[in-house]
């Protein structure tokens, strides 16, 4: 069961709390998410990932499937980042192994060949190995726009 | 003769109704929280929680209300 969220204009903490009701009985069952909205992109610690959103939209004949970003390390420790959580068959993500303290590493999504032809809206979380382990999650939109043709294929909603 | 058949038959029958109601739906989410961290405003952010089905009947999702 995919669980999505729009975060809108929430700020702070957000927790929600969807209820599952099936046949087993009266009793709900629920699963539950967390987090940390953000309004300002620079104020993320303790690293900064930028671009914030990663957007591999095509507009264009000109085939885009990847996208370059960098992760500042903002704490006074060398930080190792590590991926949680992407949907399965969709990237291809390398991570800067190890950042130093201050310095900036490098990072890239690539898109799966049977991708390439979707318009899509997904995430990726990252954690680091700071005292907290905290993570950052990155939306992942792409859009094509290709003048005289449409899509084949899309995996969101909107229609 | 006839008396152990109808007792087996009985037995049978006996055994048959326990075994459909002993037939339960039964869901097993094996991660109910996920933490995203830091998130963007203005954005859409995901996450598949998996759903197993560990009962001994088909197990049906009537409803999922958002949190």
């Amino acid at each position: 069961m995919e669980i999505i969220f729009n975060t809108g204009h929430y700020s702070k903490r957000q927790t929600k709390r969807p209820a599952i009701t099936t046949n087993e009985g009266p009793e709900t069952k629920y699963v539950q998410i967390v987090c940390d909205v953000y309004t300002n992109p620079d104020s993320t610690y303790p690293i900064s990932i930028m671009p914030y959103k990663f957007d591999i939209s095509q507009y264009g004949e000109k085939e885009r499937s990847s996208l370059e970003f960098n992760v500042k390390n903002l704490s006074d420790q060398d930080l190792d980042m590590t991926l949680v959580d992407m949907p399965a068959g969709m990237f291809k993500i390398t991570l800067p192994k190890k950042i130093k303290a201050g310095q900036t590493g490098k990072g890239k999504i690539e898109l799966l060949k049977d991708q390439i032809k979707k318009e899509f809206e997904k995430s990726v979380t990252f954690q680091v190995n700071d005292k907290l382990n905290s993570r950052f999650t990155v939306p992942v939109k792409r859009t094509i726009r290709i003048p005289g043709a449409n899509p084949t294929d899309t995996t969101t909603a909107k229609k | 003769m006839r008396k152990l058949t109808s007792l087996l038959l009985l037995l049978a029958s006996l055994l048959g109704a326990f075994a459909v109601a002993a037939a339960e739906p039964k869901l097993t989410i094996p991660e109910t929280v996920f933490d995203f961290g830091f998130v963007p405003q203005n954005a859409k952010v995901s996450h598949i929680f998996w759903m197993h089905s560990t009962g001994t009947d088909s197990l049906k999702i009537v409803k999922v209300s958002p949190g």
